[in-house]
């Protein structure tokens, strides 16, 4: 018994953490992150690297069956923390330590649930989303994808005007949804229940395999309750859909009671670029100035903030690893009809961000904030083409505006 | 000059070979905690080797839903081994496990290896996010692997062997590889982090696509995985010691000693690197590697070449 309770002390110094962030509540998440560093706990990139699930706010009627199926793929020990506001963050994490040190609970926990892996089937319940809400963030089963590459180029091939979306369509009706496979009405299944991958002619002109990979809602530094349902040829996206994950529910967005507040934001944003082009010593900067925002203390954040700048401006790789990615002239400003402030690469963008946070903190009053928003309709169009990387960085690199949403407006390609 | 002043030692040398190569690994897995939990400004972060190991061997393996799983743990698996293979034709001062005629060669053989490893570990789990990893290491493997092979060959050109003993003698009074052959030295590196899965080469297991090939793994499948590129990133940093920094070569200290310590040295830059450099996305490293590193290098050898004919 005793190795088995240091080993689980020992561990319980490293616990990975798997945050899924309810749209709206990034101050419960920041908090989190906090209190994270503070115990040396980290990060978890997927469910299957994580013995915490921790979920900052009330998962809406969408997002929770989300949040289950994040839980099914979890190893084990595994251990659920709800913080529904940034005060409850504590206990909450106090209480997954005492839980995750309980080693019989898990070995109950570990017979009584599923033991294979499996996809779960039933009716679609929200049917007003041209996708559905179900795409568990990185789920690892949604993935049709023993086609590898086959670079044959098959003349006369006729499989380029397939539309996967007709076929998301059919499933929908069939009111059978597997999970996140749609896009696929009748197409031959492996035995495991996982849809195989079509084909298509990839930008070359070649027969590639076409598969759908849902980013979001719940990735690491991606925006809280976004979906993009990306269809990709190896990394490259050639089409996405993309809807809010509970967007009826409002009210549940974290007041921004004073200036500190919105300059957190924004250099939370800052870091979530500077994390997604691996530069983890800016990135761990920006999270510093972060937190002196977020506790008020604006002399330290200023400090913070000149110095992150002037490392951000001296690293010539971080600007040629920027540069160039989601390139917004003046006529694509005027076509999606957003502000100047929005122009630009990501690396201009970024940069703008950082003045912004910085005029903020010294009390600079600065331009007001709505005018460089970008709608969160528009995205499919903006990245149509990218590398998923490239994605990642170009969804990163925009101020989305993800709050209030209009839900008329759907998005259709 | 081939033949070469090491001594092969009994294959029962192999675990001491071993557990050094795991001592070098420690080292990197602490020095990067350490100076990561620096950079967020928390303390420690210097003693969690042993908390990481209790937390993977306490968690469960699991699978994903129509896994390859003979594939995907060959891929873990293979990492684990593979840096192990690599040490051998290392030599420690005077002794080696195994004095291969084409010690070079071997080396070059297991770093082309991680191509398929890397590749399996992301296409078994049968997950979109892992095989995008594979696909990212195939593409930055494309823009290192010719350079490196490149690199590796400039050493044995002026040494006039493939032998890595013969290759750490032809220093021995002489300057060292790394003072007349900068540009092999630094691919050399470049590649090490490419066949390491590391830092600016850590593409294929990045926080953008949840992880990558690695995205799905597990308890002591994740442990193996990862455990085996901080050994690979441990055995490039010991062969670029013979290759390049003389060997064994050094006043006062006895062979062995300076050979373990060039490696901490240069396993110490390596680690430090991930932290100050972002990552080389392989669609914008694709041009970099074949149309600076490749023509660079192949210069480089050259003037090697030359100098070797010119001096006889």
């Amino acid at each position: 018994m005793g190795v088995t309770e240091m080993i689980s002390r020992l561990a319980l110094r490293v616990v990975r953490v798997l945050i899924v962030e309810v749209p709206g509540q990034w101050l419960t998440r920041m908090e989190l992150e906090h209190q994270m560093l503070r115990r040396g706990w980290r990060r978890a990139l997927t469910a299957a690297d994580a013995d915490v699930l921790a979920v900052c706010g009330v998962s809406g009627p969408e997002l929770t069956p989300l949040v289950d199926r994040l839980w099914q793929q979890m190893p084990g020990p595994r251990v659920r923390a709800d913080m529904v506001s940034p005060r409850a963050v504590n206990s909450a994490l106090d209480e997954a330590a005492i839980l995750y040190l309980d080693t019989e609970h898990h070995k109950r926990d570990a017979q009584e649930r599923a033991q294979e892996p499996w996809i779960p089937e039933g009716p679609v319940d929200h049917m007003d989303h041209d996708d559905h809400g179900n795409h568990a963030g990185m789920g690892h089963d949604n993935h049709e994808g023993h086609g590898g590459m086959n670079h044959d180029d098959h003349a006369g091939m006729n499989h380029n005007d397939h539309d996967e979306h007709a076929g998301m369509k059919h499933d929908e009706h069939a009111g059978v949804d597997h999970g996140e496979h749609e896009g696929h009405g009748g197409m031959d299944m492996s035995p495991g229940g996982v849809p195989l991958a079509e084909g298509g002619q990839d930008r070359d002109g070649l027969e590639m395999d076409v598969l759908h990979l849902p980013l979001g809602p719940v990735l690491p530094y991606w925006p809280a309750g976004l979906v993009l349902t990306c269809s990709i040829q190896g990394d490259v996206v050639i089409g996405s859909d993309v809807s809010i994950v509970d967007s009826g529910d409002h009210g549940n967005e974290s007041e921004i009671s004073h200036n500190g507040l919105r300059a957190a934001l924004h250099c939370d944003s800052v870091m979530a670029l500077l994390a997604l082009a691996g530069a983890d010593d800016l990135a761990a900067r920006a999270r510093r100035a972060r937190d002196f925002l977020l506790r008020g203390d604006q002399v330290a954040a200023s400090d913070a903030l000149v110095r992150m700048t002037r490392a951000i401006r001296r690293s010539w790789l971080l600007r040629w690893s920027l540069r160039g990615i989601l390139v917004l002239d003046q006529v694509d400003l005027d076509r999606y009809g957003l502000s100047v402030g929005c122009g630009g690469d990501a690396y201009d963008r970024m940069l703008r961000t950082i003045d912004r946070v910085r005029a903020e903190v010294d009390g600079r009053v600065s331009a007001s904030e709505e005018d460089e928003l970008v709608p969160w309709q528009v995205l499919p169009e903006l990245v149509s083409g990218m590398e998923l990387a490239t994605l990642r960085l170009a969804v990163a690199s925009v101020n989305l505006e993800l709050c209030f949403i209009d839900k008329e407006v759907e998005h259709d390609r | 000059m081939t033949d070469s002043a090491v001594v092969t030692v009994s294959a029962l040398w192999a675990v001491i070979a071993g557990t050094l190569l795991c001592g070098f690994a420690v080292f990197a897995v602490t020095l990067d905690a350490g100076l990561s939990a620096r950079a967020h400004g928390a303390g420690g972060g210097w003693f969690t080797l042993p908390s990481r190991l209790a937390r993977l061997l306490r968690q469960r393996r699991r699978t994903t839903v129509a896994a390859d799983t003979l594939l995907w743990r060959v891929g873990g698996i293979g990492m684990f081994i593979g840096a192990f293979l690599m040490v051998a034709v290392i030599p420690l001062g005077r002794w080696t496990l195994a004095d291969l005629d084409v010690g070079v060669v071997w080396f070059n053989t297991i770093d082309v290896l991680v191509w398929a490893l890397v590749w399996l570990t992301g296409w078994g789990a049968n997950s979109t996010h892992s095989l995008v990893g594979g696909y990212r290491f195939l593409a930055h493997g494309l823009a290192y692997e010719l350079p490196l092979m490149f690199a590796l060959v400039a050493p044995a050109i002026a040494a006039g062997s493939l032998r890595v003993g013969a290759v750490a003698s032809a220093q021995q009074d002489d300057v060292w590889f790394v003072v007349w052959m900068p540009v092999a030295f630094l691919i050399y590196l470049i590649g090490v982090m490419g066949f390491s899965v590391w830092g600016p080469f850590a593409a294929a297991l990045a926080t953008d696509i949840a992880g990558g090939a690695g995205a799905e793994l597990s308890a002591v499948d994740r442990l193996v995985f990862h455990a085996g590129r901080y050994l690979f990133l441990a055995a490039g940093a010991a062969f670029s010691v013979p290759l390049f920094l003389g060997g064994g070569a050094g006043p006062w200290l006895p062979a062995w000693a300076w050979v373990l310590i060039k490696t901490l040295v240069v396993l110490a830059v390596l680690v430090w690197l991930r932290r100050k450099v972002p990552l080389l996305r392989p669609d914008r490293f694709m041009s970099i590697g074949w149309t600076i590193l490749l023509p660079a290098i192949v210069v480089q050898d050259l003037v090697v070449s030359v100098v070797a004919v010119w001096k006889g």
